[in-house]
């Protein structure tokens, strides 16, 4: 089932399925941030937002309104 | 003869002080804009 | 003498570009500012084997050739000019070991406009700890170049990158892949109407709004058999680009490089899991503040004595040595003591740089951003403000200067607006001498009411900047999307060397920049301190010997008598009694105005002046003191610095811009008179309506 990155919880894993495109930015899609992509939440701040995460190796924190523009499948464990 | 020396070299002094923030702030060459986004940093 | 090389350093942040700048040039580099932009200009000089020179610019750290900043449109521009006169015969792209794929984004990019390029791989040294190894052949042929793998902590690689540069004719031109594909049609149209250009660089130029040389973007709109697509359209295919050149990064690598996760050591997950926690790590943030602020106050206050020191027997000795006239007195109290003022700032800076650079190069700052996002965004700032905020209790100037990598203008204008509000070190000796005449010596559980106020004036400096971050945030009417990425690099050991080289760098940059204006102004002010119009001033000497000829005053008495009432009728003197009637209501005299209208310069020249107004010929704190203690109000009676003007005065110097150098800097920053003076309006106005407040209800 699809969700949104925001609902991903620390320490959880998913695959990027889509990303609108009209709402993040380029530089976001530069750092990795692409479909097909795997994506893991290391930590978060309190309020849960900004979130620090792992995508495609690379390390980055991104706010919550920009992580709800994107959408991810969870890994079932 | 050496006040009105000193005098002198008072003056070229701050005539050089005044000179100097008057370039700095006054004598400043239009800049080009380069960039045409919001956020881009340079407005 | 063969021709010189010109070299571009290109790479992502953090990948080490610097380190690898500062491997190469050592001491032979520069920082200067792009032309009409402040965007720092580092360039260096190399020699390569055989004798060769090489010109090295290390330009701003970018993700890709898609700019979204300043900084990183300098990229593009010098990529795209073949007739700048630094345009590289040879790119160097760095990259890291450990974010490659990322790395490689880039670099395909730079290959895509066929310019010779040289792929660095630093930080090999961390190879072994994370299991990777790399089939350097491999990648070589795939990515159709050169590869340097380079540990610059363990100074490795560097002389086989210097051969590799210095043959960088051997090196392909040849795209590593066909970003056209994307959308053929489009692509095939592009070539056919602009058959002498290069592809990628007619795309680039479509898609961002840099200009550059005669292919500007309007003249491409302008072709009719050319029609180009809407911005939506653009971004898509923007995206789908981005997609394909991972493809091909991810296909390269799959077969050049081999992760070994059973080998790796994850050091990052264990240091994350503290200083990014919800509680320990505000806690120890919170530490590690106390402890830099503690550091910068303590050790600086021994050289800061010394250099004050230095220059005060510096000046004694100009006016024993030179021949007494009035420019020997300009150069003993204007020149040297102006200079003084500048100097004796330089361990505060060095130090505060030396505690930032260690911050920023072990990876730490990004987690501080990062845990201060959420709670700044409230008032309009981002995480990322909370670097210049911290560095504003230093000195205002290289805070804002460290607001360039935020990347929405909103947040960055209001971070630079509001910064100054912060108490910065030239506050404190004004602070000091009023909270020790006007505060009382008793406790309030167990803490001094003395140490308290200054506290309180801390936190309101602090408050202040966030309050009206809050306000303009309403009131600012700028559209700017407010997108904020931070990458989190991995933690590492500072390097030495970079660490050195920035303090040093940031240094020279406030002694020069900076310390120009200064010397400038006080220059300025002592002429209008020492000249004055009229028969008072130029006859103060027999008009003052007249009056006091009935009192028997020795010649030590006398002359403190002439030299202030000479003052007194200077052209300061003068402007200070017709500013008199604007801040009587505050509760202060001529002189205290006086010392204001001078501290204008910077902040910390209001004691010194106090002190030649009030005839003390030394600048000892304690005398000053107690003459300030001693000065009568002339209207009200009773003494001059009681407490409701001393709350008045602290109020004054918290919120007032008395900075020439705070407002040159903000206008440099926003390109803008406006901001600078609009900052100048509205605070002094705070300052004065609250210090009237104060005084006419605490009186």
């Amino acid at each position: 089932m699809s969700q949104t990155l925001n609902t991903l919880k620390r320490g959880e894993r998913a695959i990027i399925i889509d990303v609108s495109s009209e709402e993040i930015p380029l530089k976001l899609l530069e750092m990795g941030c692409l479909p097909g992509n795997s994506v893991e939440l290391v930590q978060v701040a309190p309020f849960a937002d900004p979130m620090y995460l792992n995508i495609n190796g690379s390390h980055l924190a991104i706010r919550k309104e920009t992580a709800i523009h994107i959408i991810i499948e969870k890994e079932i464990i | 003869m050496n006040t009105v020396i000193q005098n002198i070299l008072v003056f070229i002094t701050l005539g050089f002080a005044l000179w100097f923030l008057w370039k700095k702030y006054f004598f400043k060459k239009k800049t080009k804009k380069a960039c045409g986004t919001d956020d881009c940093g340079c407005h | 003498m063969s021709k010189q090389i010109n070299i571009a350093l290109i790479g992502n942040p953090n990948t080490g570009k610097t380190s690898v700048f500062n491997a190469l040039t050592g001491l032979n580099q520069k920082v200067g500012n792009y032309p009409g932009i402040t965007v720092e200009k580092k360039e260096g000089i190399c020699k390569l084997p055989r004798g060769v020179k090489a010109h090295i610019i290390d330009l701003p750290g970018t993700y890709s050739l898609n700019a979204s900043s300043l900084d990183e449109n300098v990229v593009i521009e010098l990529l795209l000019n073949k007739n700048d006169k630094d345009f590289p015969d040879v790119a160097v792209v760095v990259s890291d070991v450990e974010n490659l794929k990322r790395n490689l984004l880039l670099f395909t990019q730079i290959k895509d406009l066929e310019i010779p390029a040289i792929l660095v791989i630093n930080m090999a040294d961390r190879m072994k700890y994370k299991g990777i190894s790399l089939d350097i052949d491999f990648l070589e042929q795939e990515l159709k170049t050169k590869i340097a793998v380079v540990s610059t902590r363990k100074k490795e690689g560097i002389d086989n990158l210097k051969h590799l540069i210095s043959n960088y004719k051997d090196i392909s031109t040849a795209p590593c892949l066909n970003a056209s594909e994307i959308d053929k049609d489009y692509f095939d149209k592009l070539r056919k109407a602009f058959p002498n250009q290069l592809l990628y660089k007619l795309w680039l130029v479509i898609t961002q709004d840099v200009n550059f040389g005669k292919t500007d973007r309007n003249e491409i709109e302008a072709i009719a058999s050319f029609k180009t697509k809407s911005k939506s359209d653009l971004k898509r295919l923007q995206q789908k680009e981005t997609i394909k050149r991972y493809q091909f990064i991810n296909n390269t690598l799959k077969k050049g490089q081999t992760i070994d996760v059973s080998q790796a050591k994850d050091l990052r997950t264990k240091f994350d899991r503290i200083l990014t926690h919800k509680v320990w790590g505000y806690l120890i943030f919170f530490l590690i503040l106390l402890t830099i602020f503690q550091a910068i106050y303590d050790w600086s206050t021994v050289p800061m004595d010394f250099i004050d020191g230095v220059f005060a027997n510096l000046s004694d000795w100009v006016k024993n040595t030179l021949p007494a006239g009035a420019f020997t007195n300009l150069l003993a109290e204007g020149i040297i003591s102006g200079l003084g003022g500048i100097v004796i700032f330089i361990p505060q800076i060095a130090f505060l740089f030396l505690f930032i650079a260690i911050l920023e190069e072990s990876g730490y700052m990004s987690r501080v951003v990062f845990l201060m996002d959420r709670i700044m965004r409230r008032f309009g700032l981002s995480g990322k403000s909370i670097v210049p905020l911290i560095s504003g209790t230093a000195c205002a100037i290289p805070a804002i200067m460290a607001t360039r990598n935020i990347e929405s203008w909103k947040e960055r204008l209001i971070t630079i607006l509001v910064t100054p509000f912060t108490t910065c070190s030239a506050r404190l000796p004004v602070y000091l001498i009023i909270i020790a005449l006007v505060i009382p010596e008793g406790r309030f559980l167990g803490l001094s009411y003395q140490a308290l106020t200054l506290m309180l004036l801390y936190l309101l400096g602090f408050g202040t900047a966030v309050v009206s971050a809050y306000i303009l945030n309403k009131i600012l009417k700028i559209k700017s999307k407010t997108f904020f990425v931070v990458e989190m690099p991995n933690y590492k050991l500072p390097l030495f060397k970079n660490v050195a080289l920035t303090v040093l760098e940031k240094t020279k940059s406030f002694v020069f920049g900076a310390g120009k204006i200064i010397l400038a102004i006080s220059i300025i002010l002592w002429f209008l301190a020492s000249y004055g119009p009229g028969e008072q001033f130029n006859n103060a000497e027999n008009i003052v010997k007249t009056e006091f000829a009935s009192q028997n005053l020795d010649q030590e008495e006398l002359n403190q008598k002439i030299a202030s009432h000479k003052l007194e009728h200077s052209f300061i003197g003068i402007a200070g009694h017709a500013i008199e009637p604007v801040i009587r209501p505050l509760g202060y005299d001529w002189k205290i105005g006086i010392a204001i209208v001078s501290s204008f310069a910077a902040r910390e020249v209001f004691v010194g002046t106090l002190a030649t107004i009030y005839s003390v010929g030394n600048d000892d704190e304690d005398t000053i003191k107690n003459r300030m203690a001693g000065e009568v109000n002339p209207i009200l009676g009773g003494p001059l610095f009681n407490f409701a003007s001393g709350i008045s005065l602290l109020l004054f110097y918290a919120f007032a811009m008395q900075c020439m150098s705070t407002l040159a800097i903000v206008k440099k920053e926003t390109n803008s008179w406006k901001w600078p003076i609009l900052q100048l309006v509205i605070m002094t106005a705070i300052a004065y309506i609250t210090a009237l407040i104060a005084f006419q209800f605490l009186k």
